[in-house]
């Protein structure tokens, strides 16, 4: 495991992280999105949006993070 | 196996469910529950008092835990008995502690009320929501103190003698040992016990259910109750579930923090 996280060149997260690490931290950062997003903005924007956005947060963080 | 009833109340978070109702069986509102959730007032300022119970308890206990613990690596007459005397707490149900405090504490019969009025002080938690909050936290740290000052001695007596003995004989004082030498070296220790307590002390219900059933007024109506008061008497198991699966989101990416600090802190020392 230690091997693993020494090998791949660390991403923009200010910690070493594996793919589980990334894709839980995705998740996580997604909710919290969602639940921020029906509270302050749906009025104005649906939550789709939101859940789009949260797809694209999770890859992002899963790929460079 | 272990995960069924998790993905069980998410599912159920996505479905109007009461038996109560006009329609008994579940009915799908899709994210409506979390939407009700994150409107809820009563709801986040039950996650707010949940948060200041959590550290007022866990910081005391966390505090007096390493003193005790301190004082317990030392040699006294009757060790053994108050180390024995100390852990007992431990070893008593919530639901009898929260039982035996409300003992305590009741006004007009329990002991406490009568001797503070003794000393001029008007000591009432079904009165002064202070008082219940207080009594509530000093109840959690009866209780969960003995962990912490286990859990501590355990690492204190895990640690080598030799970097203490060397600090000494180059004329550090207790707190420079304390502070450079025991704090340092005791980190996965402390923050393993709390990781433990702080996951503890936010689903706290039964202790306070039987102490102060919530009360005065919201006071004490920590995330716990809430969770059980909307589930149980209300039936309203949808709901339920939604914040019974915030609850637990809050818990893990609190946890999943600290295992991250202990982790990181671990590769930077090597251990």
């Amino acid at each position: 495991m230690t091997s693993q996280r020494r090998s791949r060149p660390r991403g923009f997260l200010p910690m070493d992280t594996n793919l589980f690490d990334r894709i839980f931290i995705g998740v996580v950062l997604s909710v919290a999105l969602h639940l921020l997003w029906m509270r302050f903005v749906e009025q104005v924007i649906p939550l789709t949006v939101a859940t789009v956005l949260s797809v694209i947060l999770i890859y992002v963080i899963a790929r460079w993070g | 196996m272990g995960l069924l009833p998790f993905f069980y109340v998410v599912y159920v978070g996505f479905f109007d469910w009461n038996i109560f109702s006009k329609v008994a069986g579940l009915v799908y509102t899709g994210a409506n529950n979390y939407r009700r959730l994150v409107f809820d007032a009563d709801f986040l300022a039950s996650i707010q008092r949940s948060v200041t119970f959590t550290l007022w308890a866990v910081s005391i206990e966390m505090v007096l835990g390493m003193a005790l613990a301190q004082l317990l690596m030392r040699d006294f007459v009757g060790k053994g008995f108050f180390r024995a005397i100390h852990a007992l707490p431990l070893t008593v149900a919530p639901i009898a502690v929260g039982a035996t405090w409300r003992l305590l504490t009741m006004p007009g019969l329990g002991p406490l009320p009568y001797y503070l009025k003794q000393i001029g002080f008007d000591y009432n938690i079904g009165r002064y929501p202070t008082h219940a909050f207080a009594t509530t936290v000093l109840m959690d740290v009866w209780h969960w103190t003995p962990f912490v000052t286990l859990t501590m001695l355990a690492g204190l007596s895990a640690l080598p003698r030799e970097p203490f003995e060397q600090a000494m004989v180059d004329g550090a004082n207790r707190w420079q040992i304390l502070r450079h030498l025991t704090l340092p070296m005791l980190r996965p220790v402390i923050l393993t016990a709390l990781f433990l307590r702080i996951m503890d002390a936010l689903r706290i219900v039964d202790e306070v259910f039987m102490l102060t059933g919530g009360g005065p007024g919201m006071r004490t109506h920590y995330i716990g109750i809430f969770v059980w008061r909307v589930v149980f008497p209300k039936t309203d198991y949808g709901y339920g579930s939604a914040m019974s699966v915030l609850l637990l989101y809050f818990t893990i990416v609190l946890c999943w923090l600290l295992l991250t600090t202990i982790t990181q802190a671990r590769r930077e020392s090597g251990t």
